[in-house]
């Protein structure tokens, strides 16, 4: 009975601790939303787009005016170093080891550059050939990088990554894992060159083609939001 | 003797090696684990919170107000699509094709340069045109090796914008294409190229001054 009793007990004070921290929530969401929402209408009356990256709803999403453009869902996300990075940003620059190059053409060596728009394999007679085959001289979205990074005004660096991108070789691995758990935070204890706290953010995706997308639509100098 | 000393100095740096990473990978991970913040523990007044709420609605609908009126148009340039969309619903879905982010430098004296991309932001409807004539500008003449035409009657050349066009400025149009087969892919000098049926159905629905949102 008194074992019985002492259960009870500590069921009913664990129901009250939950219902109490979930009041607690429920009484802070709206001051958050608040925030985040007055945050974004700063953006959204002007006519550029903004980005928003909503770390609890593990999204981001290219916005403006308020509507959505396009949303990707994180798979995955980690972080390094100083939190206080939350609020409104901009995109200083982007980084990547290779940056697609535009094609120029100078019409003078035109025939360096090659032919008109052909199919890239040969086709068979009578069927039509697929349009994603021919070989175009254009910077498209299959030329953008699958892993690359962010540098924000606000010194927080994002890395983005595919899921398949990330599943790479084991060098790659061993050196993704020795930067992260050795190289990060040697360098969080003992300050950036720039003498600046680190705050690193690494974004991981589906696909491939959702961070080839986010390369494209992320243009220097735009300016979003990121919801802690 | 010595043997013995560098072993020690070696473990002894090792181990402190050790030490400084141990520590660094702690206090980073004392510092990591406040991420993302939790809610604050202390529950917010009942007249804050409602007041909080207040604000919320009268933000969520001037945001609302902000959305685009009527029939309006989105493209993505990255995955070449055109969406008509009516508020949050999408009317149509297009394949299309913009802009291919080629440059072209013109040789000898002048050495003007253009990048042919589709521009991005928010733009209007300025013009709706049937039967459209396209001005060849300099650039196309450049780009195939030809001399710059000095009369306005040999830059004119009909058909090959479609049967509708849609001006948003700065000489970039939403028209047709004879090179159907390159609908989806980046091949444009930064117009925009809609097949035939796609293109009439967007026509006949958009006005003049109707909103274009290019990303």
């Amino acid at each position: 009975m008194g074992r019985k009793a002492l259960a009870f007990a500590f069921l009913g004070a664990v129901a009250v601790a939950v219902a109490g921290r979930a009041e607690a929530a429920d009484r802070t969401g709206p001051a958050q939303r608040q925030a985040g929402l007055a945050a974004e209408y700063g953006l959204a009356k002007e006519s550029q787009f903004y980005f928003v990256l909503d770390v609890p709803g593990r999204k981001l999403d290219l916005r403006v005016r308020g509507m959505v453009l396009k949303s990707w869902p994180l798979r995955d996300m980690r972080f390094w170093g100083d939190p206080g990075f939350a609020g409104t940003v901009a995109l200083a620059k982007k980084t990547t080891l290779k940056s697609p190059e535009r094609i120029v053409l100078r019409p003078g060596e035109a025939k360096e550059a090659g032919p008109a728009p052909a199919p890239a394999k040969p086709v068979a007679k009578g069927a039509a050939p697929n349009p994603a085959e021919y070989e175009l001289e254009a910077l498209e979205l299959k030329d953008m990088p699958k892993a690359f990074g962010l540098d924000f005004d606000n010194g927080l660096h994002v890395s983005v990554k595919a899921r398949d991108a990330a599943a790479q070789g084991l060098s790659k691995r061993l050196r993704g894992a020795l930067r992260w758990y050795v190289g990060l935070p040697l360098r969080n204890l003992f300050g950036t060159k720039e003498g600046k706290a680190l705050s690193e953010l690494e974004l991981v995706f589906e696909s491939g083609q959702d961070a080839q997308a986010i390369y494209w639509h992320f243009f220097d100098g735009i300016r979003g939001i990121i919801l802690p | 003797m010595i043997k013995r000393l560098l072993i020690a100095a070696a473990a002894l740096v090792w181990l402190g090696g050790l030490v400084v990473v141990g520590t660094a990978y702690l206090v980073g991970l004392k510092q990591a684990s406040a991420w993302p913040p939790e809610p604050a523990a202390q529950p917010a007044e009942e007249k804050n919170a409602a007041k909080a709420e207040r604000a919320v609605q009268q933000l969520e609908k001037r945001m609302a107000g902000l959305l685009p009126r009527g029939t309006y148009i989105v493209i993505d340039t990255a995955a070449n699509r055109l969406f008509l969309k009516e508020g949050a619903k999408v009317v149509r879905e297009a394949v299309v094709s913009c802009g291919s982010g080629v440059v072209l430098e013109e040789p000898g004296g002048k050495k003007r340069t253009w990048v042919f991309d589709t521009p991005r932001g928010e733009f209007a409807v300025k013009s709706k045109i049937t039967n459209p004539y396209w001005v060849k500008p300099d650039w196309a003449f450049i780009e195939e090796g030809e001399t710059v035409p000095k009369a306005m009657e040999d830059r004119i050349e009909a058909g090959t914008l479609g049967d509708y066009a849609l001006g948003f400025g700065q000489g970039y149009f939403i028209h047709g294409t004879l090179y159907t087969r390159l609908l989806g892919r980046n091949v444009t000098h930064g117009c925009v190229r809609v097949g035939d049926e796609d293109l009439k159905a967007v026509f006949k629905a958009v006005p003049v001054g109707a909103k274009i949102y290019i990303y």
